[in-house]
C-alpha cells in the first residue's frame, strides 16, 4: 500500500525551531507505521487541550477534538467509551496536565483506560506568554512573578507513580524518543503516561540543556517493572536543577482496563454505538 | 370527590418509605389516584423525615397542608405536624411494627385484607414477620375514616426521575455518566440496575466537568449520549457545554433543580435555575431547554431532547426539581416518545472557531460565516420547535384569569383549576419560547405561579413577549418546599378577576 501521509497542510504557527516540531515528527512516524503495518485498519483518534501544544491537531489529520483546556483526560475516556476499538492519543501541555486538569490526569491513571497521554512540558505557560506552570523551577522570574517562583515544583513522574499508573515513560522532544516511546505505549495494554521535556524556546530556553544531561533508564540497568525503584530514579530531577535527568520508561505493569468492565462493550463493532440500532 | 391526606413521619432510618410506598401502590391498584412526596434532611439516620400522600378518587397531582391521618414513628412528627392536624384527623402512633401500621391504616381505609396481603409478598423481604404484624395492626384497629372500593384502573405510578430513566432507555440512550447529587442521583440509580440488560453504558466518573467532557467525547463517536446532575454540578460542567455550542455535539442535559444558591437546601425543591439553563455557557450558541412538569412529560421531553440535539447537534437540557424528580404520581394517559436517529460521526470537532474540515480559524470571514450558519441553526430549530407542544392550556380556555408557570408547579395548579373560573397556561419549551404566548397571553388577569423568589418565567416572558407581570399577580414559594393544593388555591382565589 502506498504510505498515508497524516500531516494536514495547515500553515504552522509554531515559533520556527519550537521542539514542538520535534514531537509532530515522532508521531507521524509512529502513527502512520501502525497505519501501513495494519494495512489502514488501526484507527486512531486524538484529543488536545490548549496551549501551544494543542496545536499539533490543526497539523494532523486525526479526527477527534481539540477541547478545553485541562479536559484531555476525560474527552479520551469518552472516546474510548463511544468505540473501543480507536487508539485514541491525548496530548496536554503542563498547564493542561498538572495546573487546570490535575486532578483528571491523576483519575486517568486511576482508571487505567486504553489511551495514551502525551504531555509537552516546557515548563511554562508560552501562549499566554510565559507565566510559571506548578512545574517551572524555584527562582524563574517573569512579568507577572517579579519576585520569582517560590514553590517547589510538582513531580508529575513521581505522582503518577504513585496513582497507580501502569506506564510511566519519560522522553526529551526528539523526533526519534518520541517515536520510540510512543511504540512502546501502544504495544501497552492500558493508560500510558508519557511526559516530553519540550523546552519552549522564548520562555524557557534555559532547558535546552537538559539534552546533555539526559541519561537511558534501559541502558542504566533499571527495572521497570520494580516501583520502589522507579520512584527512586524519579527523584533524580526535580524540576530545579538539571544534572542528571532520567528517560525511558520508569515502571510499566499490567493491571485491569476500564473498558473490560463492561460487556456492554464487548459486542460492539467497528464504530462502536454508532451502528447500534434500537 | 374527597381528598384525603396521609402523613408519615419518623426519625431516618426509621422506614417512613417502606410504608409510603406500599400504600401508594396499594391504593393505585385499588383505582385510585395517589399524589406522594417525600421530605427528608441531609442526614442518614435520626432527624426528621416525612412523607405526604394524598389520594382521591378522581385525578390529584398535590399534596394538601390539612391532614386526615398521622402516622408517628417518632414524637418530633406529632409535634411538629400537629397544627397540619384536621379537627376529627386521626394519630398512629406508639412503639409499633412499620406493617402494624400498615395493617391499622388499611382497616381505616375499609380496604380489603388481600391488597396488603399482596404488596407485602411483592415487598418479599421478612414476609412471615410483616404478615404477623400487619393481622394485628388490621384486627386492633377499631376505626374508619373511609370505605374504599376496588374499580378498575389503567393507571400506573411513577416518579419523575424513575421517568427520566425509562425515557432516555426509550429513546435509545448509549451512554449515561453522571456523579451523585441531590436529587438528580435517583436516575443514576434507575439506569444502573438496567444497563447491562438494556445494553447500555453507566459511568460515574471524578466530577461533573469530567462527566459531561467524556460525554463530549463519546457523544462525537455518534453515540447518544446524556449526563445528569443538579445545580452546583451543572456550573461545573457549563464550560463545556459551550464546547458542544461550538463544536456542534449532540448531548442531553438533565438538570434537576435544588435550592441554591451554593450549597442552599440540598434535599428540597426550587425552581431558581431557570435562567441559569438559558444563559450557561460563554459565547453566543444554541441549545434547546425542555422543562417537564410531570413524570410523563418526563419520559416525552427526554426523547424530544435526544431528537432536537442529533437533528440540530446542540446540547439540549431537561429541567426538572426536587419535587418532580422525588414525587409520585398516578398517571393513566399514554406517553409519546419522539424517536431520533444518530446523525452524528467521528471527525475533526474543534473548540476553536474552525472551517469546514475541523481546522482552527481566526479568519475574519470563517468566523462570521459560523456565526451565521449557527444564527440560521437557531431559525430552524424554532421552526421545528413549532411542530411540537411547546406549551398546553388547561382548564376554561375563555376565562378572564390565566395562571402562567412551568414545570413541577403543573400538580398543585391542576388540582386548584378544577372547580375555578380559570385557565392554565403551562410553559414547556422554555427555549426556543414559543410564538403562540404573546397573543394568548393578551388581556387576561395573569396569575403566575413560580417555586423561586425573583419569578424567572415572568422575566423570560418580559423579555419575549414585552408583558410585565406586576407583583401583585405573582405567587412565588421560595421557603424550598413545594406548593400545597389547599393553601395555593387561596392564594390563587385572592388575585381571581
Amino acid at each position: 500500500m502506498v504510505r498515508p501521509n497524516i500531516l494536514t497542510n495547515k500553515k504552522y504557527t509554531w515559533c520556527p525551531g519550537c521542539p514542538n516540531f520535534q514531537i509532530l515528527a515522532g508521531v507521524k512516524k509512529t502513527v502512520e507505521d501502525y497505519m501501513v503495518a495494519s494495512k489502514n485498519k488501526e484507527e486512531f483518534a486524538m484529543v488536545t487541550g490548549i496551549g501551544c501544544h494543542a496545536k499539533i491537531y490543526d497539523y494532523i489529520n486525526l479526527p477527534g477534538l481539540n477541547s478545553l483546556h485541562g479536559r484531555v483526560p476525560p474527552v479520551a475516556l469518552g472516546l474510548k467509551l463511544g468505540n473501543p476499538r480507536l487508539n485514541v492519543l491525548g496530548f496536554s501541555g503542563d498547564g493542561d496536565a498538572y495546573a487546570e486538569g490535575l486532578g483528571h490526569t491523576i483519575h486517568a491513571a486511576r482508571f487505567n483506560s486504553n489511551w495514551k497521554y502525551l504531555i509537552h512540558n516546557n515548563q511554562v505557560f508560552s501562549l499566554t506568554v510565559g507565566q510559571p506552570t506548578p512545574t517551572t523551577e524555584i527562582g524563574f522570574k517573569e512579568k507577572t512573578t517579579p519576585l520569582g517562583v517560590k514553590l517547589q515544583p510538582l513531580n508529575p513522574i513521581k505522582m503518577m507513580l504513585s496513582v497507580g499508573a501502569t506506564f510511566v515513560a519519560r522522553v526529551f522532544a526528539d523526533a526519534k524518543q518520541v517515536e520510540w516511546v510512543l511504540k512502546q505505549a501502544l504495544r501497552h495494554r492500558g493508560f500510558a503516561f508519557i511526559e516530553i521535556l519540550q523546552p519552549c524556546i522564548i520562555f524557557h530556553a534555559q532547558a535546552m540543556q537538559y539534552k546533555n544531561n539526559l541519561y537511558w533508564l534501559e541502558k542504566a540497568g533499571h527495572d521497570k517493572t520494580n516501583l520502589e525503584q522507579a520512584m527512586k530514579r524519579a527523584d533524580e530531577f526535580d524540576y530545579n536543577v538539571a544534572k542528571k535527568i532520567p528517560v525511558g520508561i520508569f515502571y510499566q505493569v499490567k493491571k485491569p482496563v476500564f473498558e473490560d468492565q463492561f460487556p456492554q462493550l464487548k459486542k460492539l463493532g467497528k464504530n462502536g454505538w454508532k451502528d447500534i440500532k434500537r | 370527590m374527597t381528598r384525603y391526606t396521609l402523613l408519615f413521619g419518623g426519625k431516618a432510618g426509621q422506614g417512613p418509605n417502606i410504608l409510603t410506598n406500599l400504600l401508594g401502590s396499594a391504593l393505585v391498584k385499588y383505582g385510585y389516584y395517589v399524589f406522594y412526596s417525600r421530605d427528608y434532611q441531609s442526614l442518614i439516620r435520626g432527624g426528621h423525615n416525612f412523607n405526604v400522600l394524598t389520594f382521591c378518587e378522581n385525578p390529584l397531582f398535590s399534596n394538601d397542608y390539612e391532614v386526615d391521618l398521622m402516622v408517628a414513628l417518632d414524637e418530633v412528627t406529632e409535634e411538629t405536624h400537629k397544627k397540619e392536624l384536621k379537627k376529627n384527623a386521626v394519630i398512629l402512633k406508639g412503639k409499633k411494627e412499620n406493617m402494624y401500621y400498615a395493617g391499622a391504616i388499611f382497616k381505616l381505609l375499609g380496604i380489603e385484607f388481600k391488597a396488603l396481603d399482596d404488596e407485602l409478598k411483592i415487598l418479599k423481604k421478612r414476609y412471615e414477620e410483616n404478615i404477623v404484624q400487619a393481622k394485628k395492626g388490621y384486627q386492633e384497629e377499631k376505626r374508619t375514616i373511609a370505605q374504599l372500593e376496588r374499580k378498575k384502573t389503567k393507571a400506573y405510578f411513577t416518579s419523575g426521575s424513575e421517568s427520566i430513566a425509562q425515557g432516555a432507555i426509550k429513546s435509545g440512550l448509549d451512554v449515561y455518566y453522571g456523579y451523585p447529587m441531590t436529587p438528580s442521583t435517583p436516575v443514576l440509580g434507575e439506569l444502573a440496575g438496567r444497563a447491562v440488560d438494556n445494553r447500555f453504558l453507566l459511568v460515574e466518573l471524578e466530577n461533573e466537568i469530567s462527566v459531561i467532557g467524556a460525554a463530549i467525547g463519546s457523544a462525537i463517536t455518534g453515540a447518544k449520549t446524556m449526563v445528569g446532575t443538579s445545580g452546583g454540578g451543572f456550573d461545573l460542567m457549563t464550560e463545556n457545554i459551550s464546547l458542544a455550542g461550538m463544536a456542534d455535539v449532540p448531548l442531553v442535559v438533565y438538570l434537576a433543580q435544588r435550592p441554591g444558591p451554593a450549597t442552599g437546601v440540598p434535599t428540597y425543591t426550587s425552581q431558581g435555575d431557570l435562567n441559569l439553563t438559558r444563559h450557561a455557557g460563554h459565547g453566543e450558541f444554541q441549545r434547546v431547554v425542555l422543562a417537564p412538569g410531570d413524570p410523563k412529560e418526563c419520559q416525552e421531553l427526554v426523547s424530544r431532547a435526544f431528537y432536537f440535539s442529533q437533528t440540530f447537534k446542540i446540547p439540549a437540557i431537561v429541567i426538572s426539581d426536587k419535587h418532580l424528580a422525588e414525587s409520585y404520581y398516578t398517571l393513566t394517559e399514554p406517553i409519546k416518545i419522539t424517536k431520533s436517529k444518530k446523525l452524528t460521526s467521528l471527525k475533526k470537532y474543534n473548540s476553536y472557531e474552525h472551517d469546514d474540515y475541523g481546522i482552527s480559524t481566526e479568519d475574519a470571514r470563517i468566523v462570521r460565516s459560523n456565526f451565521d450558519r449557527r444564527l440560521k441553526k437557531q431559525e430552524e430549530i424554532a421552526k421545528e420547535a413549532e411542530k411540537f407542544e411547546g406549551y398546553k392550556l388547561y382548564g376554561k380556555r375563555d376565562s378572564k384569569n390565566m395562571i402562567v408557570s412551568w414545570g413541577s408547579t403543573k400538580g398543585a395548579i391542576l388540582d386548584c383549576i378544577k372547580d375555578l373560573d380559570l385557565c392554565f397556561l403551562q410553559i414547556i419549551h422554555i427555549d426556543p419560547f414559543p410564538k403562540a404566548i404573546e397573543r394568548l397571553l393578551r388581556d387576561k388577569n395573569l396569575i403566575l405561579i413560580e417555586n423561586n423568589s425573583t419569578a424567572q418565567l415572568g422575566q423570560l416572558i418580559a423579555e419575549k413577549t414585552g408583558v410585565f407581570i406586576g407583583d401583585k399577580h405573582k405567587i412565588l414559594r421560595y421557603d424550598a418546599r413545594p406548593f400545597l393544593h389547599d393553601e395555593l388555591k387561596l392564594a390563587i382565589k385572592g388575585r381571581m378577576r
